[in-house]
C-alpha cells in the first residue's frame, strides 16, 4: 500500500472505530455545546453589566460571544480527539512493537489515527457552529465571510498538526517514567491558557501579551480563531502560518532525541 | 462501620506505599494539579483587570470560591478520582465479580479502594490557598460562616463524587462512558463560575435538578452572608435525596451486570 492511501486507510479506520459508539457521541456533543454555552453567555453577560464598559479588550459583547464559541469549536478541532495517551499506553502495553516492525514511519501513522479522531470533532463542531452561530446576533468586533472561513481551513490544519507535534515529548517520556498522564493534561491546561481559549489573549496585561505573542500557544487557538472571525490581515496570516510551520519544525525537532533514546530502551515480547 | 473503617485504614496503608513506587509519577501529578489551581486564578485574576465585581462578588470573596473548589477538586482526585477511573473497566472486563463477592458494599470498595496518595500532597496545598484567600479577606467572616462553610466544602466534595456516579453507572448498559464522563467534566465548569452570573431559571435547574450550584457556589453564600436555614436544608436535602437515588440506580446496574463468572 502506497503511503497516501494507507494514511487514508488509516484516517477512516480510527474515525469508524469513534463512530461505532453512537450514543455516546451525541451526548457528549448535546452536553458540552450546552454546558459551554450556558457558562460562556452567563459570564461575559455578567462581566459587561458589572464593569459597564461597552468594549473589553477590544471586544462588543457579541464579538467576545463569538469568540467564545468560536474558540471552543475550534480548540475542539485543534486537540483532534482523544489521542494523547495512545502513544504511551502503546508503549506500556508492548504493542508499540508491532508498528516498529510495520515498513511505515511510527509517527506518520499516529498522524493518521490523530486525523481520523479529528472526523467526529469536525461534523460536532459544524453542527454546533449551525446551532450557536444564529443565536449569537451580529457584532461589531467580528465577522465571518467566506475569506474568512477559507483562510481558517489552513490555519486549523497547521494548528493541529502543532498540537500533534506538541505532545510527542510527555509522550515519549513514557519510555522512562510509569505514567504520564498527567504530563499531557498539563499540556493541555498550560496551551488553553497561554493559548487564548479561556479568554481572549487581549484581556491579559500588555506585558504578557508581549511575552505571549512569542509563544507557539497562541497558534493552536487564538490565531485560527481570530482569523475565521474576519480579525486578520492577509499578510498578518501568511506570516501566522509561516510561524506555524516553523514551531512544528521545532516541536518536531525536539521530538526526535525523545523518541530515539526511548525506543533504544523499550522492550517488548511478542506482536 | 468500625469494620469499614478499619478496612478504609487498610486502603490508605496499601495505597501510600504503592505510589510512592511510581516516583515519577507522584511528582509529575502535584505538578498538574499546581498548574491547574494556578490556570484557575489566574483566569479570574485576568478577569477582575477589567471589572471590581462578577456574579456581585468582590475578588477576595472570588478567591475564596475559587480556593473552595480547588479544595474539593483536590479531595476528589485524592478519595475518589482513581477508583472513577477504573469502575468502568472493572465493568467490562468482568472483574466486577471479585468486588461483588466480598462482604462488604460493593459501593464502598468500588468507590473508596484507592487514595490517591500523590494528590494528597495537593490537597494540602489546596486547604493552603483556601487558608491564605481566607486570611486575606478584609472583612469580617463570623466563626459561625466559617464552621459552616468547611462542613458545606465536603458535602459539596460528596455531591461531586454522587454527580459523577450518575455519569459513570450507566457504563453497565452502554459499555462506553468515555463520551458520558466528558459529558461530566464539561458540565464542571458550570460550578467553577459564581451562581450569581446565571439567569433565574438556570439558577432553579443548577440548584435542584443538576445541582452543581451547591457543590461550592451555595456554601460560599454561606459564608459571606451567614448561615441560612433554608439555604442549608436545601443542600443537605438534595445531597441526601442525590445520594438515595444514586444508590439505587447503582443497585438496579448490579441487576443488570452479568459476567463470564456471575
Amino acid at each position: 500500500m502506497r503511503s497516501g492511501s494507507f494514511f487514508l486507510h488509516m484516517i477512516s479506520l480510527e474515525t469508524r472505530k469513534l463512530m461505532i459508539y453512537r450514543v455516546d457521541f451525541w451526548i457528549t456533543m448535546l452536553v458540552n455545546m450546552v454546558a459551554h454555552l450556558v457558562v460562556l453567555w452567563a459570564i461575559w453577560n455578567a462581566l459587561f453589566a458589572e464593569s459597564n464598559q461597552q468594549f473589553i479588550g477590544g471586544w462588543d459583547l457579541q464579538g467576545i460571544l463569538a469568540y467564545g464559541v468560536m474558540v471552543f469549536l475550534t480548540g475542539r478541532i485543534v486537540r483532534g480527539g482523544d489521542l494523547q495517551m495512545i502513544i504511551a499506553t502503546e508503549i506500556y502495553d508492548g504493542s508499540l512493537s508491532r508498528f516498529l516492525v510495520y515498513p511505515r514511519n511510527y509517527v506518520f501513522t499516529k498522524y493518521a489515527q490523530q486525523l481520523g479522531n479529528v472526523a467526529p470533532d469536525l461534523v460536532q463542531s459544524l453542527l454546533m457552529a449551525m446551532v450557536a452561530i444564529p443565536a449569537l446576533g451580529l457584532s461589531t468586533t467580528a465577522i465571518i465571510s467566506p475569506a474568512s472561513l477559507a483562510m481558517a481551513v489552513p490555519s486549523i490544519m497547521v494548528a493541529h498538526l502543532l498540537f500533534f507535534l506538541m505532545s510527542l515529548p510527555p509522550q515519549f517520556v513514557a519510555f522512562w517514567a510509569d505514567n504520564v498522564w498527567s504530563l499531557s493534561v498539563l499540556l493541555r491546561f498550560v496551551s488553553m491558557l497561554l493559548g487564548g481559549a479561556l479568554l481572549p489573549l487581549s484581556l491579559f496585561p500588555e506585558s504578557m501579551q508581549q511575552v505571549l505573542s512569542w509563544l507557539p500557544f497562541v497558534y493552536l487557538y487564538q490565531f485560527p480563531t481570530l482569523v475565521l472571525l474576519g480579525k486578520v490581515g492577509v499578510t498578518e496570516w501568511a506570516t501566522g502560518i509561516g510561524s506555524c510551520l516553523l514551531w512544528c519544525i521545532v516541536m518536531g525537532w525536539l521530538a526526535v532525541p525523545f523518541w530515539k533514546r526511548g525506543s533504544l530502551r523499550y522492550t517488548g515480547v511478542g506482536i | 462501620m468500625a469494620r469499614y473503617l478499619k478496612l478504609y485504614l487498610q486502603f490508605l496503608k496499601f495505597s501510600f506505599s504503592r505510589s510512592l513506587e511510581y516516583r515519577m509519577d507522584f511528582w509529575f501529578r502535584i505538578v498538574m494539579d499546581c498548574v491547574f489551581y494556578a490556570v484557575e486564578l489566574a483566569f479570574f485574576t485576568i478577569l477582575y483587570q477589567h471589572t471590581d465585581l462578577l456574579g456581585g462578588w468582590n475578588y477576595d470573596q472570588i478567591l475564596i470560591f475559587v480556593s473552595g473548589y480547588l479544595v474539593i477538586d483536590a479531595i476528589h482526585m485524592t478519595v475518589f478520582s482513581n477508583n472513577m477511573w477504573w469502575m468502568p473497566i472493572y465493568v467490562n472486563k468482568g472483574d466486577l465479580d471479585y468486588y461483588i463477592v466480598r462482604p462488604v458494599s460493593s459501593l464502598f470498595f468500588l468507590s473508596l479502594r484507592d487514595f490517591a496518595a500523590n494528590s494528597f500532597l495537593n490537597l494540602i496545598i489546596a486547604g493552603g490557598i483556601l487558608t491564605w484567600s481566607l486570611m486575606r479577606y478584609p472583612g469580617e467572616l463570623g466563626l459561625d460562616n466559617l464552621i459552616w462553610f468547611l462542613f458545606l466544602l465536603l458535602n459539596g466534595s460528596l455531591l461531586h463524587y454522587i454527580m459523577q456516579m450518575y455519569f459513570q453507572i450507566p457504563v453497565f448498559w452502554i459499555h462506553t462512558n468515555r463520551g458520558l464522563v466528558n459529558a461530566f467534566f464539561s458540565t464542571t465548569k458550570l460550578m467553577e463560575r459564581p451562581d450569581r452570573i446565571y439567569s433565574d431559571w438556570t439558577r432553579r435547574f443548577l440548584m435542584t435538578i443538576f445541582p452543581t450550584l451547591l457543590v461550592i457556589a451555595l456554601p460560599a453564600h454561606v459564608l459571606f452572608d451567614g448561615p441560612d436555614p433554608l439555604v442549608i436544608s436545601l443542600i443537605l436535602g438534595v445531597t441526601a435525596v442525590a445520594f438515595l437515588g444514586m444508590r439505587s440506580f447503582w443497585n438496579l446496574a448490579l441487576r443488570h451486570y452479568s459476567s463470564a463468572s456471575s
